[in-house]
């Protein structure tokens, strides 16, 4: 245990008082004072130069490019400020009708949720990816998609070029030297050190953002960073210090414009990235970066970067521990990823091992591959718990066998996914020039990701899980096992909402077996939903795309939808349910026991869960755990929590949130937001700060089940 | 000893920290026959099932498990426990040693602990020691008149134990809390470091700073919180009295 001691010393530190002071004042919104209030408008042009969509796309790259103004704070050694505040319209309102012809975006539309080949884009340089597209423009001359779509992407290159040169002349001007000659080495060319490399990333990766995209991903950073830091400390131009001050820059700058970005609520904006893990070709790659962007994580302390960690049951405890530090804290960072059930989902669904092993998060826990998916991993939501009312409510009335009511679930779930698909297959993908230049072929084969990659599944959740399971162990155990409770008093119940039937709903609370405490009356029902979830996924076959639909185990903000209806959301809603659940009471978050269900602690939590069959589920969704920070009190729990995630990689789970809470904490925070204004919480995929998300949200996190208290 | 012997048990919980090494699930007995001033399990004292009374409503604290259904839920987080393992806490564990010994004679490739006060016949305390792989042995005041003072009983019988536990050749640790102006005095943890020195194998000395969240159940047990030394002065957690005398030490 002396590495984790020695590991704990370095944790001490904090941020450097350039730093510190660099994120007080984006935390006080100061740069919003840079911020341009005309919004830039290329409709005109694009109609007078008769443009299509993909040019049009382009277009807009560049002329945001063009528009953002040059900041360069004297202490910055990592530059770019978003100045542009707006995304202008690529068509008028009335025009995306004929757009779309009856077809649907996903979401708000611009290509989102996925993860771009960063390793490649350092290594190669902009200037490279542009003679890719010129060499495939001769070689496809008279394709005439492929040369728009070519020079489209060219004038991103150019776009983006330009933009670094301002900001390299600017730089130069103020006396920059060093940041000058960063930005004019890369992204043009192969980034040559370790700060060039960051800020090559952190200006591509804004400009996806100023094009329109969102949940825009970063991959696995320790893997392609690695490289640089190493040959630099070889080198000896740098010194570990000075590296791990750069990544707590970076990591700091990408804070600066996510209130500009879309999502449910503020933080929700998916620039995940993920640490650890094996290597493409299956040798450990855990390497110095991985602990440096934990400890960099866990003193920025802002809800940017999003930090995942993979692990094995033989990932060192010393790299645990420094997770745990991080877990400590309360963002909810990092989120664990169980390699030995992730890497067999993938190839399992048809992913080459090597690809498979090279897994990284999309915005939120949805498994993906860096530069080879145009995967969209979140089309909807199969309500479990409105599948399950419905089974045991025709079932009852039909007078039949609890068997037949299990396959009333299964049948109802098949038409869920039967739904979701035949909607999915109406999806409308639109070109993204600029993004294609980021990812694996688009240039090479002069074909937009739009068109597909080598990756092209749908993912759905599977939300409501435990409650799911809870209503049909319930009715299993006291309607037909014990005929303790009359069908017909439980339906008028439910339809009720329990009124005057407190005490049939406490019998259904207390009296029977629930999900989280490795009780198999519950948990088989667990694993026969998605059992079943997994086969209608199977049998909805291709999704249109030469892809197919992953099932998955999270609930992104269904957990609240689908207990209380959303405008707009074409998944089922259900009132109370048989697990002795009030309608409009929410559901449990992605894999957790049901709410206020009674469960004996976490360890039964994870063999619970544990009993998935994860080889058929990999669209992922995390076993969500609340710790109390009060169980961080002595100076053994860092290392007794690292043994926890380490039971974790041996329960079989796929993935797992461990957060860090206070509720005496977040109920003051509620009565005095102006005290907690950095208060940090992790709400499903993401952190965001505790005051700025809805009531509804709050509560439903203080509700969670906490343990260690 | 019969599958059928049932104990009482008022709670069981999972990833408890100072229970022992590694990850564990601690099994709390019920029924103790001291009253420790700063006891902060006062629902462990009555070997009886109890109401609790708490702000978010009614709940019993003591449930009766037979022998082989409190080995089997243990047995079944075996595989996640293989860091760890099992600790027995209280209440006073040795309070219930038939049934004590009936479940672990049931466990499986189970690492046991047992916390105990040692307050138990010898008789006790030795068959269930032997099936122990580690005991955390409470030494709260070495003066047998402080120890009547705010424990209830006198400290003859856990010295006699103590004595039994060194002589077995049983891997053990000494447990103090460290109670501000009761335990924590310079005159106690010296009389503790002197007479762990002289204890065959040298156990290692662990310090439990004070839990200022003490009294946290006494309302819920209808009990009236009322600690008769001032628990706002932050305990002392001086190691010197034990270096000075090479007692291994460490706080918690």
């Amino acid at each position: 245990m002396s590495a984790i001691l020695e590991q704990r010393q370095s944790a001490l530190s904090e941020l450097s008082p350039r730093l510190a002071e660099m994120k007080r004042r984006i935390r006080a919104g100061e740069h919003h004072r840079f911020r341009i209030t005309d919004s830039v408008d290329i409709l005109a042009e694009c109609e007078l130069e008769g443009l299509d969509w993909t040019q049009r796309s382009a277009r807009l790259t560049r002329r945001l490019c063009e528009a953002q103004t040059v900041v360069i704070e004297p202490d910055e050694r990592i530059a770019f400020t978003r100045t542009v505040k707006r995304i202008p319209a690529l068509y008028r309102p009335e025009q995306f009708g004929e757009l779309l012809a009856g077809r649907t975006f996903h979401e708000l539309g611009p290509i989102n949720n996925i993860c771009a080949d960063w390793g490649m884009v350092l290594g190669q340089g902009l200037l490279a990816r542009r003679a890719a597209a010129q060499t495939a423009r001769t070689r496809l001359a008279g394709d005439r998609e492929a040369e728009i779509f070519l020079d489209a992407a060219v004038e991103t290159i150019d776009a983006v070029l330009e933009l670094a040169g301002r900001y390299a002349a600017v730089a130069r001007a103020a006396g920059r030297d060093d940041l000058a000659e960063a930005l004019q080495r890369a992204p043009a060319y192969p980034a040559a050190s370790f700060h060039q490399a960051l800020q090559a990333l952190r200006l591509c990766h804004a400009v996806l953002w100023l094009s329109g995209h969102y949940h825009c991903g970063l991959g696995r950073l320790d893997q392609y960073l690695w490289p640089y830091l190493e040959a630099d400390l070889a080198e000896g131009r740098l010194v570990l210090a000075e590296a791990q001050e750069l990544l707590e820059e970076f990591f700091i700058s990408l804070n600066k414009d996510s209130d500009l970005y879309p999502g449910i609520q503020q933080g929700d904006n998916g620039q995940s990235l993920m640490l650890g893990g094996v290597r493409r070709d299956g040798r450990n790659g855990v390497n110095p970066l991985t602990a440096m962007a934990l400890e960099a994580g866990r003193k920025v302390a802002l809800i940017d970067p999003k930090i995942n960690l993979r692990l094995t049951r033989d990932t060192d405890l010393a790299l645990l521990a420094n997770g745990v530090q991080l877990t400590r804290i309360g963002l909810g960072f990092p989120q664990w990823c169980n390699d030995e059930a992730v890497i067999p989902g993938l190839v399992a669904a048809g992913y080459d091992l090597e690809d498979a092993r090279d897994y990284t998060v999309a915005a939120c826990w949805e498994f993906i591959v860096p530069g080879k998916g145009m995967e969209v991993v979140n089309i909807g939501a199969v309500s479990m718990p409105a599948a399950a009312d419905r089974a045991i409510r025709a079932g009852l009335q039909a007078g039949e066998g609890f068997d037949r009511i299990l396959q009333r679930a299964g049948a109802d779930l098949a038409e869920q996914v039967r739904a979701l698909a035949d909607t999915s297959r109406k999806l409308l993908l639109p070109p993204a020039p600029w993004y294609s230049v980021l990812m694996d072929g688009c240039l090479e084969r002069g074909r937009d990701l739009s068109h597909g990659l080598k990756y092209n599944n749908f993912g759905i959740h599977g939300a409501g899980s435990a409650n799911a399971a809870d209503a049909l162990a319930a009715v299993r155990a006291l309607v037909y096992n014990q005929r303790r409770i009359e069908p017909a008093r439980l339906i008028q119940a439910l339809d009720a909402d329990f009124q005057g039937e407190e005490a049939l709903r406490s019998e259904l609370r207390e009296d029977a077996p629930k999900v989280g405490n490795n009780d198999d009356g519950a948990d088989e029902l667990l694993v026969y939903l998605f059992d079943r979830f997994a086969d209608a996924c199977v049998a909805a076959g291709d999704n249109g795309r030469g892809g197919r639909y992953r099932p998955g185990t999270g609930s992104a903000m269904y957990y609240v939808w689908l207990a209380r209806g959303h405008e707009g959301m074409s998944e089922p809603t259900v009132g109370a349910t048989a697990d002795g659940r009030r309608k409009g009471v929410f559901f449990s978050s992605s894999l957790a026991p049901s709410p206020d269900v009674q469960v004996r602690g976490p360890l039964s939590v994870l063999q619970s869960f544990g009993k998935l069959d994860y080889r058929r589920i990999c669209n992922g969704g995390p076993l969500t755990m609340e710790l109390a920070d009060s169980l961080f009190r002595g100076t053994e729990a860092v290392d007794k929590v690292a043994l926890f995630i380490r039971a974790f990689a041996r329960s079989g789970c796929q993935q797992m949130q461990l957060n860090t809470l206070n509720v005496d904490t977040l109920r003051d925070a509620q009565q005095h937001p102006e005290r907690h204004r950095n208060l940090v919480v992790r709400v499903w995929g993401w952190s965001g700060y505790f005051c700025e998300l809805d009531e509804t949200y709050q509560n439903q996190i203080i509700g969670r089940h906490i343990y260690g208290d | 000893m019969s599958a059928s012997v049932t104990g009482v048990v008022f709670d069981i919980r999972e990833l408890t920290i100072h229970d022992g090494p590694g990850l564990r699930t601690t099994v709390f007995l019920k029924g103790c026959p001291l009253r420790c001033a700063w006891c902060h399990n006062p629902e462990g004292w009555s070997y009886e099932p109890q109401v609790l009374r708490g702000p978010n409503g009614d709940r019993v604290a003591g449930h009766s498990y037979r022998a082989d259904e409190l080995a089997s839920i243990l047995n079944r987080q075996a595989p996640l426990l293989a860091d760890g393992g099992v600790s027995f806490s209280g209440g006073e564990p040795l309070r219930q040693a038939m049934f004590l010994e009936a479940v672990l004679e049931r466990l499986e490739g189970l690492h046991v602990v047992l916390g105990t006060t040692g307050f138990a016949p010898a008789e006790d305390f030795l068959r269930v020691v032997r099936r122990c792989d580690l005991v955390l042995f409470d030494l709260k005041l070495m003066d047998p008149e402080a120890h009547r003072r705010w424990t209830g009983v006198d400290n003859r019988l856990i010295l006699d134990n103590l004595e039994r536990l060194a002589d077995s050749g049983l891997a053990y640790r000494i447990r103090t809390p460290l109670v501000p102006g009761v335990t924590d005095t310079d005159a106690n943890l010296r009389a503790i470091a002197r007479h762990v020195r002289e204890l065959p194998g040298r156990p290692r000395v662990e310090l439990l700073p004070y839990n200022q969240a003490a009294g946290g159940k006494y309302a819920a047990c209808g009990l009236e919180w009322r600690p008769d030394y001032d628990e706002t002065v932050p305990c002392r957690t001086d190691l010197t009295p034990f270096q000075e005398l090479q007692v291994d030490a460490r706080v918690l």
